[in-house]
């Protein structure tokens, strides 16, 4: 019982840290990034590489993948996104999703199809905490979780960069008369997001593992919590990863693990219909209709 | 040799793409080796998989990727069936419902937030295809596969490769018959406009949610169908034909072929089927190049094939000419009787946005049969006010009625069809349609042509059709443009598209006509020109208010000019009695000093 509780929590802070690097680069540009799961999937195998064949100290590993994700999504969005700013609405969904699937791809042609465990971590075995069972990893994750989430919460709300990022998002051609640097300030956001990922990518395949097609699923769930929660609310990404991750461990220990994806589907769609704007929406903006 | 234009937009063309149907329909009698017409099964098979998603995403703009579900759904609900011995009859109309459920269930909720929530809940409903299949291992034969489906039985009779072959081809050129039908009806160019913008979508009197639902059951139709169909192909289905990588396939091939377009599909479908999905060499790098595909085709290529030939036939086969019915045209008795308007009146308007109160109070009347001028500075809340009269904004506080009716609570499109038309300050006239069908439109959705009708050509759709033509056409002339029906609208420079939007606000028997800034932009001869029409238009009892930065024009036209200052009224009465208030005076003056002093 605790144990499942555990385990719901810590995939819970993997959606989390995914859904709070989709508000990253929403906030900052108003895009979806189809892609960053995928680019935490192309973390957890380079992390995978730095144990096994490098056999980097798990801090050296972190900053490698950090380092990774950000250029990741910094040549993502100059490639992908930036040449579509202004012209249309629904082309960035094509090509970020466009981006995820190469990366699938390299991902399969570079390790191959056989999920990779992952070094790091093994030596603290599973801990019993609270009566439930539970690895330092998956500890670790839930921590890192929170304090990211509280941390963006922070950035987003009390410094002036992160007030300058709600501002642009809010009207993009207003925060450029007012001299934003709006293309750095979306660089920056793919960046940033993409670095965040890529830090907790070690971590998150102590949990999951290392296979080419960790994205698709980490994708619709992250998203799953970044509606839940509300578009744009970082605290509310966190609270809605606990409710979907500890949702999808009880209805795969007591439905049985095939319940484990369609329970979250059935949940997404009652979310969509009955509470479109999440548990923590900042408030809908009015937008200017014409 | 170019072609006429009469003979472009009148011509049976579509009989080119039948008759080669007909062709692929005969191949097999014509000696064909088996091994093409297995290709040409998998083309038609993934043609009418991509089709469906050209109506949601390229026409309707909502990335939908649960094609390859909708297939899954379709081509184990028919397996199952047909291993129960029922006829393909039955198995494919099962299919093809239960794709439409399927639809049901997640459109909804799909289409409540917009872009991302139906591409994610549609990502999601392809990842589940394998765990459902799992679940029902009984009857699907679970990861394995579900084998022994046997040969299609039609009728009562036994089909033979030939005959299944024949099927597939025949029910695929009934589908582009039918999506085809649909797309060049004014249901699909309602799709268009609302591509373009929802906003004047529903300002033209429709419901955005009820046009992307339509559009998103109708391309799951064509799934569902095929799923059936792929089903007898091999007697054999297993997950792995259905999922997220097929997706990933069909999205591909949408956007080779050009997401806006029809026969488009045809042509993406044949490539992909025949270019990477056959190269097995290439499997292990199938993912990076159907990647770079979306990537690439998305960035670059944004209208496909189909897009590209459209252009090129368009500027070297045909020449351009005006019709004879466009040179004949005339407003008559009748168009004029269909102006005549209706008095708004608005009582008590309040509209905060946070702590700021953007209307204050503010109470108007728009009398039949006049103009009224609507000034202020910026800021002042003149276009909060239009917004609010067309359903854009709720008010707080306050009534709406036009004519006896309230309008207050109701929806945009609601307003819309009791009558309230509307231009806007930057016109917005969607890509792809003509100067008469930007105006048709407007008379879609109150004396529109219904779904069926549009699809099987009944005799109502062809007499609609030459009626909304007759009424744009004079509409035109009364505007003095009726040289310029067939030309693509979006082309025309700034004035004509304004007096484009004139036109489709007037198609619509508005009772109500709100020009938000016509005048911005035009030179002086041309803001004479929309001067003269609008007096015109008052001659023949239409209600209009004029919203105008455009002092003089303002005061040269209305009956009644009304002054906003930061969301009050501040002056009201016939132009001479406004032009020597001094709160006007102040108003403007005024905020040119503030103005001044802010620069500095």
């Amino acid at each position: 019982m605790v144990t499942t509780l555990w385990a719901g929590l810590s995939i819970g802070a993997v959606y989390a840290l995914v859904a709070i690097a989709y508000n990253i680069v929403f906030i900052g540009t108003r895009v979806f990034n189809f892609a960053q799961a995928y680019i935490l999937m192309v973390g957890t195998f380079i992390a995978v590489e730095a144990a096994s064949r490098f056999d980097l100290p798990l801090g050296v590993a972190i900053v490698v993948c950090a380092v990774a994700g950000a250029l990741i999504g910094a040549v993502e969005e100059f490639i992908a996104v930036r040449p579509l700013a202004r012209k249309g609405s629904h082309n960035e969904l094509v090509t970020t999703l466009g981006i995820g699937v190469i990366l699938s791809g390299i991902a399969l042609v570079l390790w191959g199809s056989e999920p990779r465990a992952m070094p790091y971590l093994k030596e603290f075995g599973v801990l019993d905490v609270l009566g439930g069972r539970v690895t330092v990893g998956e500890l670790s994750l839930i921590v890192v979780a929170i304090v990211v989430g509280v941390g963006m919460w922070l950035l987003s709300t009390r410094t002036s960069i992160g007030l300058t990022a709600l501002a642009t998002s809010e009207d993009r051609d207003a925060a450029m008369l007012r001299g934003v640097n709006v293309r750095g300030l979306a660089t920056g956001a793919f960046a940033l997001a993409g670095a965040l990922v890529g830090a907790v990518a070690p971590l998150v395949a102590t949990k999951t593992y290392a296979t080419y097609h960790l994205g698709e699923g980490l994708a619709v769930k992250a998203f799953l919590v970044l509606a839940l929660g509300g578009f744009g609310s970082m605290l509310g990404s966190l609270l809605a990863a606990g409710i979907v991750g500890i949702l999808e461990m009880f209805a795969a220990r007591y439905l049985g693990s095939d319940w484990q994806n369609i329970t979250v589907f059935v949940l997404l769609l009652i979310v969509l219909v009955v509470l479109p704007h999440g548990l923590f929406s900042r408030g809908k903006a009015q937008e200017r209709v014409v | 040799m170019r072609m006429s234009l009469r003979r472009y937009l009148t011509a049976p063309l579509w009989i080119i793409p039948l008759a080669l149907g007909a062709v692929v329909l005969a191949l097999p009698y014509l000696g064909t080796a088996p091994a093409v017409l297995r290709i040409i099964v998998s083309i038609c098979l993934l043609a009418l998989l991509v089709v469906g998603l050209n109506v949601t995403f390229g026409y309707s703009g909502e990335l939908a990727l649960g094609q390859a579900a909708f297939y899954a759904v379709g081509a184990y609900l028919a397996g199952y069936l047909a291993i129960q011995g029922f006829d393909l009859s039955i198995t494919v109309l099962v299919a093809l419902v239960a794709a439409a459920v399927v639809g049901l269930l997640t459109g909804i909720p799909g289409l409540r937030l917009g872009s991302w929530s139906m591409a994610m809940v549609t990502f999601f409903l392809v990842l589940l295809v394998p765990d459902v299949v799992t679940l029902l291992t009984e009857h699907t034969g679970g990861p394995s596969g579900l084998t022994g489906i046997p040969l299609p039985v039609l009728f009562g009779a036994r089909l033979s490769t030939t005959g299944y072959y024949t099927l597939v081809v025949a029910v695929t050129i009934v589908f582009f018959v039918v999506i085809r039908n649909f797309i060049v009806s004014p249901h699909g160019q309602a799709l268009r406009v609302m591509h373009t913008s929802p906003v004047l979508a529903r300002s033209l009197g429709f419901s955005v949610t009820r046009l992307k639902l339509t559009a998103y059951l109708i391309g799951a139709a064509p799934a569902g169908v095929a799923g059936a169909l792929f089903a007898y192909q091999d007697g054999y289905i297993s997950p792995t034909s259905f999922g997220l990588s097929m997706a990933i396939v069909i999205l591909a091939a949408t956007i080779i072929g050009g997401s806006a377009s029809i026969y488009g599909a045809v042509v993406g479908a044949a490539i992909m089927v025949i270019g990477p999905l056959r190269a097995t060499g290439l499997q292990q790098y199938s993912l990076i190049i159907f990647g770079l595909i979306l990537l690439v085709g998305a960035l670059f290529f944004s209208g496909g094939i189909a897009g590209l030939a459209r252009k090129l036939v368009r500027r070297y086969l045909v020449r351009d000419e005006v019709l004879p019915d466009a040179q004949a045209a005339v407003p008559s008795d009748d168009l004029i009787s269909r102006l005549r308007g209706e008095t708004l009146e608005v009582k008590g308007l309040v509209k905060r946005f946070g702590g700021n109160t953007a209307l204050n109070d503010v109470s108007v009347t728009f009398a039949e049969g006049t103009v009224t001028g609507l000034i202020g500075p910026n800021g002042s809340g003149k276009t909060t006010l239009l917004n609010v009269v067309s359903g854009f904004y709720r008010p707080d506080e306050g009534t709406i009625r036009l004519g006896g009716d309230d309008l207050t609570t109701l929806q945009p499109h609601r307003i819309a069809r009791r009558g309230v038309a509307r231009t806007f300050q930057t016109p917005i006239i969607p890509q792809g349609l003509s100067v008469v069908e930007t105006i048709a439109i407007a008379m879609q959705s109150a004396h529109g042509v219904t779904l069926a009708s549009s699809i099987l050509r009944l005799p109502g759709f062809a007499r609609t059709r030459r009626r909304h033509r007759a009424q744009a056409l004079e509409l035109l002339a009364l505007l003095d443009i009726a040289h310029l029906a067939d030309v693509e609208a979006s082309s025309l420079p700034l004035g004509t598209r304004r007096l484009v939007e004139v036109a489709r606000a007037l198609a619509a028997d508005a009772k109500l006509v709100l020009l938000d800034e016509p005048a911005s932009g035009l030179d002086e001869g041309e803001v004479a020109e929309l001067a003269a029409l609008i007096r015109k238009l008052r001659a023949s009892g239409a209600t209009i208010v004029l919203v105008e930065h455009n002092f003089e024009m303002v005061m040269s036209v209305s009956d009644h000019v009304y002054v906003l200052d930061t969301g009050r009224i501040v002056s009201e009465g016939d132009p001479d009695h406004v032009r020597s208030d001094p709160r006007v005076t102040e108003v403007y003056l005024g905020t040119a000093l503030g103005a001044r002093e802010e620069e500095r």
